[in-house]
């Protein structure tokens, strides 16, 4: 270990282009140490990314987003790491956007710094269905975190120890991006978006079908409103 | 043999096996108090038939059996529903495991020297 911030990588299948991701990584920043999440792949996402000499966590089997994505808040939390970025293995989030994310994150902005397609215009554009799933969900965790988030979903976030710690011992399970937003903001957490820059994913193909859309919408919003009555309101600290 | 002793003959059994499955110990001593009180149940209603028409009559039921069927149904429900509590438990410790151990293999993955270091 020789820097203070992880770069967790969750990959499920990814062999086209996590090593790519890597690459652009170590460009940007290349003292930070990486590791990746590799979720019970059957394709040679692994071997790839140990080619790289990044930590490989080899889940036996597929623990599904949440649970892989936890198992590198863990690592961090084990390794003693004070920051913990999370960025996806297909390429959509530009690591060009990744040492300006941690800066707000060394400079205290937040427990949270959520890297987020809508904040500034970006070239990113979405499907009509996603906009819809987006704007539904803004307002629910405005709703019950009191907090604006624009694009609540996104999977490109740093966060601080503090946030480490918490994430390590709760996380939600599948499609936790939203969920995770409303709890730390019940933890009395801070959470700051920054515009980034958005690209088509490179490869692979999204996890997200329409019959599972809708099931995504209700479990998502299910999960928010359980979050809200499960755990009480801490007051946010400065 | 009429249904009563069919009845009496089948919670007796019923609640032989039960013991039987805890003293092997294929099921554990928390869930079979559970179903002892099952086979107890079976027992208490086979070997009194006035207490079913009674219980039925409480309920405004015509057909006494039907009594039966609701209890069961009510039961069955209720076990379901505490299975997939039970279920749900074992999914977010097998979870926690799989974190934790992979985490560890990890580390140990990055430390391969030490291993031969100790045997030289």
């Amino acid at each position: 270990m020789g820097s203070d911030t992880l770069v967790i990588i969750p990959a499920y299948n990814e062999e086209k282009t996590i090593g790519n991701v890597i690459r652009s990584i170590r460009t940007q920043i290349p003292a930070v140490d990486i590791a990746v999440v590799n979720d019970g792949s059957t394709d040679r996402t692994a071997e790839i990314a140990s080619r790289y000499g990044v930590a490989v966590l080899n889940l036996p089997y597929n623990v599904g987003i949440g649970g892989g994505m936890q198992t590198g808040y863990l690592y961090a939390c084990v390794k003693g790491y004070e920051y913990a970025v999370q960025i996806d293995a297909d390429g959509q989030h530009d690591p060009a956007d990744l040492p300006r994310l941690l800066q707000h994150a060394r400079n205290g902005d937040g427990d949270m710094i959520l890297g987020s397609r809508y904040v500034k215009t970006t070239r990113y554009k979405s499907s009509f269905m996603r906009r819809i799933g987006m704007i539904l969900f803004s307002g629910l965790v405005r709703l019950l975190s009191g907090q604006k988030v624009k694009d609540t979903t996104s999977g490109y976030r740093v966060v601080n120890r503090r946030l480490i710690e918490l994430f390590s011992g709760y996380y939600p399970t599948d499609y936790p991006e939203v969920e995770a937003i409303v709890y730390l903001k019940r933890q009395g957490c801070s959470i700051v978006e920054v515009p980034t820059e958005m690209r088509e994913r490179q490869g692979g193909s999204s996890s997200i079908t329409p019959l599972k859309s809708v099931y995504y919408v209700i479990k998502v919003a299910l999960a928010l409103f359980m979050n809200v009555l499960r755990y009480p309101k801490v007051r946010e600290q400065a | 043999m009429n249904v009563i002793w069919f009845s009496l003959l089948f919670s007796v059994g019923f609640i032989v096996i039960v013991l039987d499955l805890v003293r092997r110990q294929r099921l554990k001593e928390q869930y079979s108090l559970l179903w002892l009180l099952v086979g107890i149940g079976f027992l208490s209603v086979s070997s009194n038939i006035n207490a079913l028409e009674w219980l039925a009559g409480l309920l405004d039921i015509q057909y006494a059996p039907a009594v039966l069927f609701l209890l069961g149904l009510i039961f069955s429900f209720a076990l379901i529903l505490h299975l997939t509590v039970v279920i749900s438990t074992l999914t977010d410790r097998v979870l926690r495991l799989t974190q934790e151990v992979t985490v560890l293999k990890a580390e140990v993955e990055q430390q391969p020297f030490k291993r031969k270091e100790g045997r030289a």
